[in-house]
């Protein structure tokens, strides 16, 4: 007598696919894919506790180790809220700081998320170029902060320093090629014919189930959402620029895949206008007047930023001393990771990792 | 057509050929490093007033720093980073007062043992017991002198009232 069972396979997590250490169990009915439960934890820190052994500011290099593919954005989150918590008003000439700098992070991020999906799906020239001009992007950082990944930028009250003198032709270099490059990303992995076929209609994600499970980021504008935290609810000074919220159709892994191309091309336009305006400002300082030892009053303080992922929100309680009591870090790829079993089932083993890839998920973010 | 977007793929990286060689040559060639570079960590050990500043700014206790009073200055004896925690985010470079600590430019702190990793940027013995007695005196001295000096102009402003 024939008989077929369930079949159980690790995925992970050394595999190069789940990048970084997430491990997936895969139930499997021959190909296909019956359940998918992932095993998260591999590369847990305990960010959240340590920062509770540490001063308000010192919390900030470690922001910077959750989602390592777009560091000032974390920065930017855990300072608005310590901000917001102290009702501290920054200068005007950092806001433009903090807005390029997180504009070109976002960037980077979706450089990455773009050029490893190519790579996820066999296509290794798609990964070089946008590797190329987040490589640019890192020398541009490294000459801000001084660091290339971990840029620990941002204080407490405005910036570390203001932007360098060499640092403005670069980015008018950069934002000149920007729009050509997308283009060529556009030419080399949106138009192929075999990227279409392995994305488009694969993993539908519908906007009802997005929305059920608090999917954000351009997972859930992918599915036809237009909520962008940069729209919907302004923090710092996002109203003052002029852009648009890409947003899919269909809700598949192209359609989420698309949404960070456009993204990349609008952040490009907020980098151009705050970059204009910058300039226009008269010189002054980056940094408000704040105690050098920071005691913000007793209370909680919730504040949510639009991450490269999605919504990155902190969740800070001060019991009135230098430290911090708690810390809790809403991280997007978390979060949107929950949603994998759901996408998966009914497509074949080799569409699991043309999802993944899809999240767009990062495993420092992911373990914390 | 099925296909077009094959070549025009095709056609992007072919446009590659003719544009100049980034690679550089590492060893032989240094790549060239940016002002704010976070590298190694110099201190300019006598601009340095041994606060301990860096120590308490530090997020991992990478800086461990020995003092002894002489003459009621503080002198520095030891001044460690155990640069394996070191976090680089250089929240001690900026908290120096005197701009005492600073970067190298250099990058290559990889070592083949343990114990030479810690940064050691001072290690100096403490002055003996005899050095420091006679320091101390000298500095009492000072003060006693410059103590009588100002009783004796004091006294004298006084009188001439």
């Amino acid at each position: 007598m024939l008989r077929t069972e369930e079949f159980t396979l690790n995925m992970g997590p050394q595999h190069p696919a789940t990048h970084g250490v997430l491990r997936l169990i895969l139930h499997l009915d021959g190909e296909t894919i019956v359940k998918v439960e992932p095993v998260v934890g591999y590369l847990h820190r305990g960010i959240e506790k340590l920062a509770e052994a540490r001063t308000y500011t010192q919390v900030i290099p470690y922001t910077d180790r959750l989602d390592y593919l777009a560091a000032m954005l974390n920065n930017l989150g855990y300072v608005q809220a310590v901000e917001k918590l102290m009702g501290i008003e920054i200068p005007e000439r950092a806001e433009y700081i903090r807005i390029i700098v997180s504009e070109m992070s976002r960037i980077a991020s979706h450089c990455i998320a773009v050029g490893t999906y190519a790579l996820d799906l066999g296509g290794f020239t798609g990964f070089m170029y946008p590797f190329r001009e987040r490589e640019k992007l890192m020398d541009m950082f490294e000459m801000i902060s001084g660091s290339r990944m971990t840029h620990s930028y941002m204080r407490i009250g405005g910036v570390a320093a203001d932007l360098p003198e060499e640092f403005y032709p670069a980015i008018k270099k950069f934002l000149k090629e920007f729009p050509s490059c997308v283009d060529e990303y556009d030419g080399l992995i949106t138009g192929n014919e075999i990227f279409q076929a392995r994305t488009k209609g694969v993993g539908v994600l519908s906007q009802e189930k997005a929305v059920q499970y608090s999917i954000s980021g351009p997972t859930l504008r992918g599915s036809g959402v237009n909520y962008d935290l940069r729209k919907a609810r302004p923090y710092g000074i996002y109203d003052r620029f002029d852009f648009e919220v890409p947003v899919g159709e269909k809700g598949d892994c192209f359609d989420r895949y698309y949404c960070r191309i456009q993204e990349m091309r609008q952040s490009h336009r907020i980098i151009e206008q705050a970059l204009e305006q910058l300039e226009e400002l008269p010189g002054g300082p980056v940094m408000a007047k704040v105690p050098k030892v920071l005691k913000p009053p007793k209370g909680e303080v919730y504040h949510e930023i639009e991450g490269a992922k999605g919504i990155l929100g902190y969740y800070v309680v001060s019991d009135g001393t230098t430290k911090p009591y708690r810390v809790h870090i809403r991280r997007p790829s978390f979060i949107n990771l929950d949603l994998l079993d759901e996408m998966c089932r009914g497509w074949k083993i080799a569409d699991v990792v043309a999802i993944l890839g899809s999240i767009d998920i990062v495993l420092g973010e992911v373990d914390c | 057509m099925f296909g077009s977007g094959l070549l025009k793929g095709l056609a992007i990286t072919w446009k590659e050929m003719l544009t100049p060689k980034v690679t550089i040559q590492y060893p032989d060639e240094i790549y060239s490093l940016p002002d704010r570079f976070h590298g190694r960590f110099k201190l300019d050990k006598d601009a340095c007033i041994s606060c301990g500043m860096c120590v308490r700014a530090c997020p991992n206790n990478v800086i461990k720093m020995e003092t002894e009073t002489v003459a009621r200055k503080k002198r520095l004896l030891k001044y460690v980073m155990d640069i394996k925690y070191c976090l680089f985010c250089g929240f001690c470079v900026e908290s120096c007062p005197k701009n005492a600590l600073g970067y190298e430019k250099d990058f290559e702190l990889a070592q083949y043992k343990l114990d030479k990793v810690p940064l050691v940027l001072v290690d100096e013995e403490p002055l003996p017991p005899e050095e420091k007695e006679r320091l101390e005196a000298e500095a009492a001295q000072k003060i006693a002198a410059a103590k009588a000096k100002k009783e004796a102009s004091g006294g004298k402003d006084k009188g001439g009232e």
